[in-house]
């Protein structure tokens, strides 16, 4: 226990001393979001737009640290040996594994209370109506792409290949599962697509919840299944 | 009491035989030397008894456990410094030394391994500014942060300079008077015939000789270790 929490803590240390990957989770989501909103016009439904975008934007952040950040630093630790030189230690790839969704979950929190922070201080956001569902909806869905990121981190190569992989499926998939642009506003077709990305759940839970609407058992179970399976396969296929 | 037992142990990569049909055994708090040209096998010995890799047949037993089905439980009570290893470039050497100890039940103080290893002025220093010697050092001081009965040093003193060298020679004898099993690859043979108890000579993945640096040089009537070792292994100068 004590190991795994000097892991998480160095490992989230060095993340941060990262300049790009502090820049891309966390300051590039609140820029965002200053930049999206300079008009003020409420969404078709009614719904005033920073509603909206501040759930959708932590989707982006999850997706950054969980699809982006964390698959690079993986297989970069594996392509210089420095897991090599962890596993000459008691450590187990499962702490391993654990650490590395943990500080990127954690960097991912941070961005996401930026946001928030910046969406009451600047932009009138409303208070979620279901602080806990909120809060299990992040968890899940940060979990389900964390599990992606650690099952992309444990099958590439080497860091270049990482990082091509996680940035041909990060930004695609924000842009159609409508964690960049609201899903009301979006044609059906690409609602279609976007709907079997596995961060369509995360964005349709998260929204739902800030919004007070009732969460799906499905949609929330898919998340599950998701972290499971792919959290399974990273385990069966990791190398050190 | 016998630490070490390796017995035929054969290793393959795809179509290249690394080692094959190695045996050898290391005593409780001796300093083994383990020496030989390059490729000849060294590196792999050691990764297979230190648990980094499946040998493909043959037995080893570390401490009196297999390194294949208990490699946890031989990993809290040995340590290694690996020949190809690295950590994060933004990693200081204190927070590095401090986490590697947390990975174990019953580590060492790192404070004085920092002392130890003349590492306190580094502390703060990030594993990317380090040079080559530094590195060497911290890696030597990581082997040594769990407290480990058996420790394997790949070329213990590869990129040290002559006075860090003595040091370490003094620090490793100091251990092994503690009681610590100690393994150590190395090319240099004035390192291995001041330092060793015994020394196996490898070559084509197998043991080609194994005795006391004395005995070794008497054998082959030579003047030195490095005469000695130019007769087994059959290499001259051209
Ligand atoms: N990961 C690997 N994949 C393929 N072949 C390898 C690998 N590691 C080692 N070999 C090969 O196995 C043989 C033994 O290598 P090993 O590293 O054990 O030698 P060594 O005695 O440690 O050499 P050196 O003195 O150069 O460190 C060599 O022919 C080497 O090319
Ligand atoms: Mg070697």
């Amino acid at each position: 226990m004590k190991g795994l929490r000097q892991v998480i803590a160095i490992e989230l240390l060095l993340i941060v001393r990262d300049p790009m990957s502090a820049f891309f989770a966390l300051a590039f989501p609140p820029l965002l979001l200053w930049v999206k909103l300079r008009g003020d016009e409420p969404l078709p439904g009614g719904l005033p737009e920073i509603d909206a975008t501040v759930p959708m934007l932590s989707v982006f952040v999850i997706g950054q640290a969980a699809l982006v950040v964390l698959p690079a630093t993986l297989a970069q630790y594996r392509e210089r040996r420095i897991l090599k030189r962890l596993q000459a230690t008691p450590a187990s790839s499962a702490l391993v594994f654990g650490a590395q969704w943990f500080a990127h979950l954690l960097l991912a929190a941070i961005g996401t209370v930026l946001l928030i922070a910046l969406g009451f201080a600047v932009f009138d956001l409303s208070a979620p109506a279901n602080v806990a569902a909120v809060l299990l909806a992040w968890f899940l869905g940060a979990l389900s792409l964390g599990a992606i990121g650690l099952l992309i981190g444990a099958l590439v190569p080497n860091a270049r290949a990482a990082t091509v992989i996680g940035l041909s499926l990060f930004f695609p998939m924000v842009f159609v599962s409508g964690a960049m642009i609201p899903r009301e506003v979006t044609s059906e077709s690409m609602r279609a697509v976007g709907d079997l990305t596995p961060m369509a759940p995360v964005v349709e839970t998260i929204r739902d919840a800030w919004a007070g609407n009732a969460l799906s058992p499905l949609t929330l179970s898919l998340m599950a299944a998701i972290a499971l399976v792919a959290g399974c396969a990273a385990v069966r296929t990791f190398r050190w | 009491m016998t630490v070490i037992e390796i017995e035929s142990l054969t290793k393959s990569y795809q179509a290249n035989r690394a080692v094959h049909g190695l045996s050898l055994r290391v005593e409780q708090g001796e300093i083994f030397g383990i020496a030989g040209p390059n490729g000849a096998g060294k590196t792999t010995v050691v990764e297979c008894a230190s648990g980094l890799r499946r040998p493909d047949g043959g037995t080893v037993r570390v401490l009196g456990l297999d390194p294949r089905t208990q490699r946890r439980e031989l990993l809290q009570r040995i340590g290694a410094q690996l020949q190809e290893a690295a950590l994060p470039d933004a990693l200081r050497v204190g927070e590095a030394l401090r986490m590697y100890a947390a990975l174990y039940d019953r580590p060492a103080d790192w404070r004085v391994l920092l002392d130890d290893w003349g590492l306190a002025d580094k502390k703060r220093a990030s594993f990317g500014s380090l040079s080559g010697g530094w590195k060497q050092r911290l890696f030597i001081a990581l082997a040594l942060v769990g407290n480990p009965e058996v420790v394997f040093l790949d070329e213990l003193t590869t990129g040290l300079d002559p006075i860090a060298r003595r040091t370490t020679w003094g620090l490793i004898r100091e251990l092994r008077d503690r009681g610590v099993t100690v393994v150590l690859v190395t090319h240099f043979m004035d390192e291995a015939e001041a330092l060793c108890d015994r020394i196996a000579i490898v070559d084509h993945g197998r043991v080609i000789a194994e005795d006391t640096p004395a005995a070794l040089i008497a054998k082959q009537h030579s003047d030195s270790l490095e005469d000695a070792f130019f007769a087994l292994t059959g290499r001259t100068l051209s």
